[in-house]
């Protein structure tokens, strides 16, 4: 933030002051984004121009998603004089509207083959802080910029980016309930199943090789779980009951989710592999919605046992269980970060779904009012981003909210519900 | 959907009523076909053992409940399943919010329908447990489980077989009125009894 107001003052310009502002507004304090400037890359003779172009959009639009980089404005980039015969004259002009890095990227080709090398140099030290070098064909212009974006993300902030990451999700388009993914930022919806039948619940394995869910396709409810790149389906579960809210433990080798007979719902775990299902609770009403906690230690889940929906946490052996909220009149669907810090969960506030945050540390709840029915958080693979369902719009959609709160509106088809977020689809 | 029609009828049912004519078709309010003749008063009359012996004047009015086993009646239910579960033989039970425990409507309902099911024991039903969507999809999953048992549990109370019947829940998924406020949701918080066999 002191380098955005030096470059308030050094420019005085209108256009940056505005910009400044901008930012400054969607920038909660104490999260601080660190402002890369990427200027368009060098491209050698044999080059596939779109391609390049490609690329380099690619990569802008996706560094300018994240809450922790900033890029230069278009009006301070066209500030700078590029000086060809002196790079270091030019960073420092670089440097002077604000930019803290520059992305230096030279693009090689021939035929249908792509090679970036991209630099990124530190302006404060005057030195390289990262370097690295990507090939491959000119098909996978746009997977190479998010790679490159997410190895960025990964540097100024340890986490993995978002970029490659896809949600999946439970979409009536096509007048029955079906499984789709997309990628993060709602393009690229791919529908996964056509059954006809209702599909609920999906979750990833944490490899995002399989997708676990529920689906009447045989009449009852079952658990099913599909290997999405292989059209590969099978039956986890077909015990008696609803067989609903898989999730995955971390290791990916087992799955919990809820069923049981004559009416009970309990929380069991069966090998993601296959096998007999291990019954943990032994609750005489319903436990539902089971979240395993990113150490695979702890599940959390959802109980009427004391007469309205709670949270509530056991081991993941089912000892040690304990009641988790009190506050609210409803408390159901919890998420953990992946920090194992924080859950998200609904709950209610008068007569509407909002979506809260728990912490475990302090038992601090939070809600994050909204308008409209808000309900089904979900964590991105880092942590820093929530999906959600909305029905402000009239119809039931999936939004994104940056660390700020503010909200995106990522699906429009149908009724879209039930994001399940995977950083990578193997 | 005449709702309000449906809600007197229930109202009918609170007092304690079996009604005779199909009163609350379920998903389509259309007026049902008559029942066969013969059938209708059965509902109200189960078999008397004792009836047979010491009657001078056998009543004329009753002849299928004399069959213990209700083969004949069933030869006397419509051939079409469809048909069958147009003709309202079997009443919904209805909940309060979030709730799985039986009102004393419910209850009314349930006891004509256990009535029927042991007049007609070669019919096969399922319970749809439904819910109105105040709660998310996979509780209400759990929720409709919990009121589809409900209901079986007290119809084999009554002495129906639990061989007759299978549960399903269907949570929030197949509402039966579909505005967002509570003329639909009470509608969507119900046992749906559906035949399955004849």
């Amino acid at each position: 933030m002191r380098s955005l107001a030096a470059l308030g003052i050094a420019l005085a310009a209108a256009t940056a002051a505005a910009q400044d502002e901008v930012y400054l507004k969607v920038t909660t304090p104490g999260l601080s984004r660190v402002v890369i400037a990427v200027p368009d890359f060098t491209l050698r003779p044999g080059t596939d121009p779109a391609a390049a172009s490609t690329l380099l959009g690619t990569l802008r639009a996706d560094l300018g998603e994240t809450a922790v980089i900033g890029l230069v404005s278009p009006e301070n980039a066209k500030l700078v004089v590029v000086d060809p015969a002196n790079p270091t004259l030019t960073r420092q002009r670089w440097r002077a509207v604000g930019a803290q890095f520059l992305l230096d990227g030279n693009l090689a080709g021939a035929g249908s083959q792509l090679v970036l090398e991209a630099r990124l140099w530190d302006l404060t030290s005057g030195e390289v802080a990262f370097s690295r070098r990507f090939q491959g064909t000119i098909a996978l212009a746009a997977t190479m910029a998010h790679t490159l974006a997410n190895e960025l993300v990964h540097l100024f902030t340890g986490r993995p980016g978002p970029f490659l990451s896809r949600i999946a999700f439970v979409s009536d388009r096509t007048g029955a309930k079906e499984l789709w993914v997309m990628r993060w930022d709602g393009s690229e919806e791919q529908q996964l199943t056509r059954y006809n039948s209702i599909a609920l619940a999906p979750a990833w394995s944490p490899d995002g090789e399989w997708l676990a869910f529920t689906s009447f396709l045989r009449g009852s409810p079952q658990l099913f779980i599909l290997r999405p790149t292989q059209e590969y389906l099978k039956v986890l579960s077909a015990l008696p009951g609803v067989n609903s809210s898989p999730s995955f433990s971390p290791d990916g080798k087992s799955v919990a989710f809820a069923t049981g007979a004559d009416g009970v719902t309990d929380i069991f775990v069966v090998p993601a592999a296959g096998g007999p299902p291990e019954r943990l609770t032994h609750t005489l009403g319903i436990s539902t919605q089971p979240a395993w906690s990113p150490n695979g230690r702890q599940i959390a889940f959802t109980s009427n046992a004391g007469g309205s929906p709670q949270l509530y946490i056991m081991d993941a052996e089912g000892t040690n269980l304990r009641r988790l909220t009190f506050e609210d009149t409803y408390a159901d669907e919890a998420a953990w970060a992946p920090d194992g810090i924080t859950l998200a969960y609904t709950t209610r506030v008068g007569d509407r779904f909002q979506i809260a945050t728990l912490d475990l540390r302090t038992g601090a709840r939070t809600v994050i009012p909204g308008p409209g029915n808000n309900e089904s958080p979900c964590w991105s693979p880092d942590g820093t981003v929530l999906a959600f369902v909305s029905d402000r719009t009239g119809s039931r959609q999936i939004f994104i909210t940056d660390p700020t709160g503010h909200p995106r509106q990522i699906t429009t088809r149908g009724n879209n519900i039930q994001p399940a977020w995977v950083a990578q689809v193997q | 959907m005449t709702t309000p029609q449906c809600g007197r009828l229930l109202a009918g049912v609170l007092l304690g009523v079996v009604l005779l004519a199909p009163a609350c078709a379920h998903r389509q309010a259309v007026i049902a076909p008559e029942p066969q003749p013969a059938t209708a008063p059965a509902v109200t009359a189960p078999p008397s053992p004792g009836q047979t012996s010491t009657t001078v004047a056998p009543e004329p009015t009753i002849t299928p409940a004399e069959n213990p086993e209700g083969e004949i009646k069933s030869a006397e239910l419509p051939a079409d399943i469809e048909q069958l579960n147009k003709a309202g033989y079997l009443k919904d039970a209805f909940f309060d919010t979030s709730k799985s425990e039986l009102r004393p409507d419910a209850r009314d309902a349930l006891a004509g329908d256990a009535a029927w099911l042991k007049q007609h024991p070669s019919v096969k039903i399922t319970i749809e447990g439904h819910c109105d969507e105040r709660n998310t999809e996979e509780y209400n999953l759990a929720l409709g489980w919990r009121r589809a048992n409900a209901a079986k549990d007290y119809l084999v109370s009554l002495g129906v077989p639990a061989s007759q019947i299978a549960t399903i829940s269907y949570g929030e998924e197949r509402p039966f009125a579909t505005c967002h406020d509570e003329s639909c949701w009470w509608q969507n918080r119900r046992d749906h009894l559906v035949i399955t066999a004849r």
